[in-house]
This record gives C-alpha cells, structure tokens and sequence, in this order.
C-alpha cells in the first residue's frame, strides 16, 4: 500500500468538498478518478500534494504521515502532480522547466550541465526532443501538457497524480497522451488520473473511484462500475 | 545543441569582459580628470545597485519598492563605523551585513503580503526608514578634515570597479546555477515551484537576503564615495527608481541589462545636465521607463536580441543562463 486516505474532511466554509473520505492505493496501480463537476476531484488533489490542509482525517504516503505539510515537502516524499489548467514557468526554456523539478524535486548533488543531459532525456520521453531551448511560454496547449508531465515526472515520483490531462485534445492528441500514461504506469509509477472522457479512463485504470459531492458512492473494476446504478444516477440525476 | 560553438562564444564573452574589466582599471591611470573618473565611479556604483535589485525583482519577480532602505542602512553603517575609525572592508561589510539583518526581520512579514501590496508595503517601508532618520539625525555627515584633506577619487573608482564586478559575477553564477533556477521558477508560478520541490518562502528569503547585503555594499561604496551625506537622503527612494529604472530599461532578469542601464542612466543624466536645469533627467528617465515597460519589455538587451538574432525564441531572451 502506497497511498492511504483515511476519514479525509475538507470543508469550504458551509460547504463540504470532502466528506468523510476512506480509500488506499497500492504500489503499481492505475487509479481512475472520475465523478461529475464539482465533486471534489481537485479538492482532493490538492489535499493529497499539499495545497490544501484537510480539517481532519489524515493522509500516509510510503509509509509516513505527510498529512498538512507543505507541498514542496509532498513532493520530495514522492508525490508529484499536474496542474488542470497548465502552469508552465513561461519565461523560462522547456529544459530550464524540467530542470526545476529534477533538481529540486528529487535528490540532487550533480552539476548542472548532468541534469540537462538528464532533462533532455525525459524532453524526449514526452515527445518534445530537440524543444527544450524553446520559452515554453511559446508552447501550445498540447505541449504545454507534455511539458507538465515532464517536469512532475522530473521529480522521480512514486505517486503522479493527473489532472485531466486530455481536456482540449483533439483525438489523435488524445490517443498519443493515452499511451504516454500507459508508458509512464507500466514504468512502474503509481498513478491517479482525473479524466472527464470515459473511453480514455475505462481503457487506462486499473480500478476506479467514484466522488459525488464529495463522498466516494462506488469502487472496484473500470468495467462494473460504470453500470453501478448510483454512479449513473450521480452523473445523469434521478 | 550546438554546444561547441556556444561555448566558444563563452569563451569570447569572458575574454571581452576580462578586457572591459583591464580597460576600466587602467581609466585613473590614462586621465586626471575628476569628472571622468566621477561619471565612471557612479556608473560602477549603479551596476551594484541595480544589480542587487535585479536579483529581487528580476530574476526571484517579487517587486521589492524598499530597496532604499537597505542601501541606507550599509551606507549608514559602514560611513559610521568608518568615520569611528574600523578598516574600510571591515566598515563596508558590516553595513552589507545590517542590511540583510534588517532584511531577515522585514522579510518574514513583508512576503506574506501578495502582489501589489508587497509593493506599497516595502515602498512604505522605506519611506518611514527616511522620515526616522532625517528627524533623529537632522545634521549631515561631513568628512573630518584629516579625510578630507588626503580624498582622492581614485580608491573610491576602484573600490566601485571591483564591487560591481563581483555583483555581476554573483548574478552571472545566479543564471546558471540551481539556486538560479530555483529563483526564476517563484517569478514564473509559484503552485508550480512548490509542486516542483522548490521552497518558495525559503528561496524568496535567500534572494532577499542576497539582494539586500548587495545594496547594502553599494550603499557602503556611496558612504565612503560623499564628502557630506544627509542621512535622510541615504534612504531616499531615488535610489530604489533609480535602480528599477535602470534595471527596466537595461533588460530586467538579465546579466547584462543593469551594466547596460546603468552607461545608459549615468550618459543620459550627465549630457541632460549640461544643457537643462537640474533634475529634468529624472522626468525624462520617467518616460523612457514607461515607454520601455509598454513597448519593450526587455528593454535594450531585449532590442539588441531582437535586432541580432532572429530566433529570439529559440534560448536567449529574457534569461541568458543558457548558453
């Protein structure tokens, strides 16, 4: 077990964005997260990378308890995220980008011009060998996505949490970051993947959790879940 | 990439600075001339200056508007405790090191203010800083006579000349170093750098810190340069515009930029000064500093770049790290 979230609370003045939330991870696995707008799906990637401090329940990473600390810390333990609405260092070279997290993000002693040789690689990984000298302010959405990859997998992560990664993708777009994800979980890193698109989410998880208002209403096999009655009702209404 | 050629133009870049750097030091001995060495005196002292703004406000971005008050505090110091009679490096370090004390015990408050109110926050500062000094110590500082009776302009050049040529040196290893890195990614997004490992209030505070003992030193370079200094106006916030102005339109983030700004700044003030009344240089640094900010961002670094090489996106820039 890699991740263990337990009795998880996180209210937004009245209103409750995770209520009572209980659920474990284990090394190797594919977590799709899905459940309709405003579920709390974000909310709870913010909790775990340390964004947001849960008003109680308590979250174990590999083992400690890193629930509440800052998420410079989280990372470093191993966990590493993607931001929904991309967040690139725009005045900096894509390679300037990755660099940040490799040396920052994970053990670093080396010199600099090792962890550009080491950045080129995972440049080339995410499919943009030979642009790292570029601003990424100059990117396009797509790219701006690789590149995000490529800096949260920089860190050396052992959890990598995604945050709708195919939102805006064409379908080629989509299939090509689909078999990025599979490549990057077969790698053996364990994964959380927030996606709206069902097709990419049933072909990628392992296992799936359901959030509505909030509370976990399913988990278990891609496949069942989606006929569960209450994940139908939660996403279509009554 | 082409590194091989990229480090040959490295190679050419250090040999012409080591050029400027024998050239500059050899001024005093090739002319007599008190307002030559003056203008260069000051220009050096401008490279210091802007340059440890460029280290806040540049390549960290957080737009520090009180960096008068730490140049006031090392040239308070440091003309102080060199008047009472402790050797100048001595004097000069110590001032340096007041500032960037003073810096650990306003940076803890003032980063947690967001925005534009780290900005009125630190220009406030400043401002009480001056308003304290010029009523608690209302007399200006004259040199004693047996200092005045041996000033030479020539220590004071060289002093200023190997000042501004560490400070350029410091934010040259800045550029290319992690801890650079690690400052450039706060300026770009801080979620980002914090997702990323980077300790942003940490970092912030090292660069503040870094900023603020380098002002502090320039401060120390003005304190033993002025035969009579108002303490007031140590803490004036000319020195912050002058600095931001000359950074703005240097090219901001940059090596190069301040050294640029501040020939620009000192050429302009003194042609302007010859033919108008006092102080017009300042309005006319004004308009360039807004034209430059609306139409150029990076400023004449940024025109030079844009003029030179047309794959302006491709490296280069704001950011000359990479090389």
């Amino acid at each position: 077990m890699i991740l263990e979230i337990k009795n998880l609370l996180k209210s937004f003045g009245g209103l409750v964005a995770i209520k009572d939330l209980h659920f474990t991870v284990s090394d190797g696995e594919i977590i799709g997260l899905i459940g309709p707008n405003g579920s709390g799906k974000t909310t709870l990637f913010n909790l775990i990378s340390g964004f947001l401090k849960p008003d109680s329940g308590g979250i174990r990473f590999n083992g400690g308890d890193i629930t509440g600390l800052k998420p410079h810390r989280i990372c470093r333990t191993g966990i590493a995220r993607t931001f929904q609405l991309t967040k690139p260092f725009g005045g900096m070279t894509a390679l300037q980008n990755i660099m940040v997290g490799r040396m920052y993000g994970a053990e670093w002693g080396g010199r600099v011009r090792q962890a550009e040789e080491e950045c080129e690689k995972i440049l080339e990984f995410v499919g943009l060998g030979g642009r790292g000298l570029f601003f990424a302010s100059s990117f396009n959405i797509v790219d701006r996505k690789r590149l995000e990859i490529a800096r949260a997998l920089a860190t050396k992560p052992k959890l990598l949490l995604l945050d709708e990664m195919m939102s805006g993708l064409t379908h080629t777009e989509m299939e090509e970051a689909l078999q990025l994800v599979k490549t990057i979980g077969h790698s053996g890193i364990t994964l959380i993947v927030v996606e709206h698109v069902m097709k990419v989410i049933l072909d990628v998880s392992s296992r799936l959790i359901v959030l509505n208002h909030g509370e976990k209403i399913a988990e278990g096999n891609p496949q069942e879940v989606v006929r569960n009655e209450k994940v139908i009702e939660a996403y279509l209404g009554e | 990439m082409n590194r091989k050629t990229s480090s040959l133009s490295m190679g050419k870049l250090f040999s012409i600075s080591g050029i400027i750097v024998v050239l500059l030091a050899l001024i005093p001995l090739l002319t007599g001339r008190t307002d030559v060495i003056t203008w260069f005196t000051f220009t050096l002292m401008y490279v210091t200056l802007s340059q440890s703004w460029n280290i806040i406000g540049g390549y960290t971005g957080q737009q520090n508007l009180g960096h008068a008050a730490f140049f006031g505090i090392g040239a308070l110091t440091a003309r102080y405790l060199w008047l009472f009679g402790m050797p100048l490096p001595l004097a000069l370090l110590a001032g340096s090191l007041a500032a960037a004390a003073f810096a650990i015990i306003i940076g803890f408050p003032a980063f947690r203010l967001k925005g534009v109110y780290f900005v009125i926050g630190t220009l406030v500062l400043a401002e009480i800083l001056r308003i304290v000094f010029d009523t608690l110590l209302p007399r200006a500082s004259v040199l004693p006579s047996r200092l005045l009776n041996v000033y030479s302009l020539t220590p004071r050049y060289y002093l200023n000349l190997i000042i501004a040529v560490l400070a350029i040196g410091c934010v040259y290893w800045i550029s290319r170093s992690k801890f650079g890195l690690g400052l450039m990614s706060i300026r770009e997004n801080v979620d980002a750098a914090e997702a990323s490992g980077v300790n942003t209030q940490k970092y912030k505070l090292l660069a503040f810190l870094l900023s603020t003992f380098m002002s502090g030193l320039a401060g120390g370079t003005y304190a033993y340069y002025a035969s009579a200094a108002q303490p007031g106006y140590l803490f004036s916030a000319v020195w912050t515009f002058d600095a931001v102005i000359i950074a703005f339109v240097g090219g901001v983030g940059t090596i190069l930029g301040p050294v640029i700004g501040s020939v620009f700044f000192v050429l302009i003030q003194q042609l302007l000064s010859l033919y108008l009344p006092g102080g017009i240089h300042v309005l006319v640094f004004g308009i360039l500093f807004i034209l430059v900010v609306l139409f150029l961002p990076g400023g004449l670094i940024g025109l030079w770049k844009k003029i030179t090489g047309p794959d302006s996106k491709n490296g280069g820039g704001r950011i000359d790290s990479r090389d």
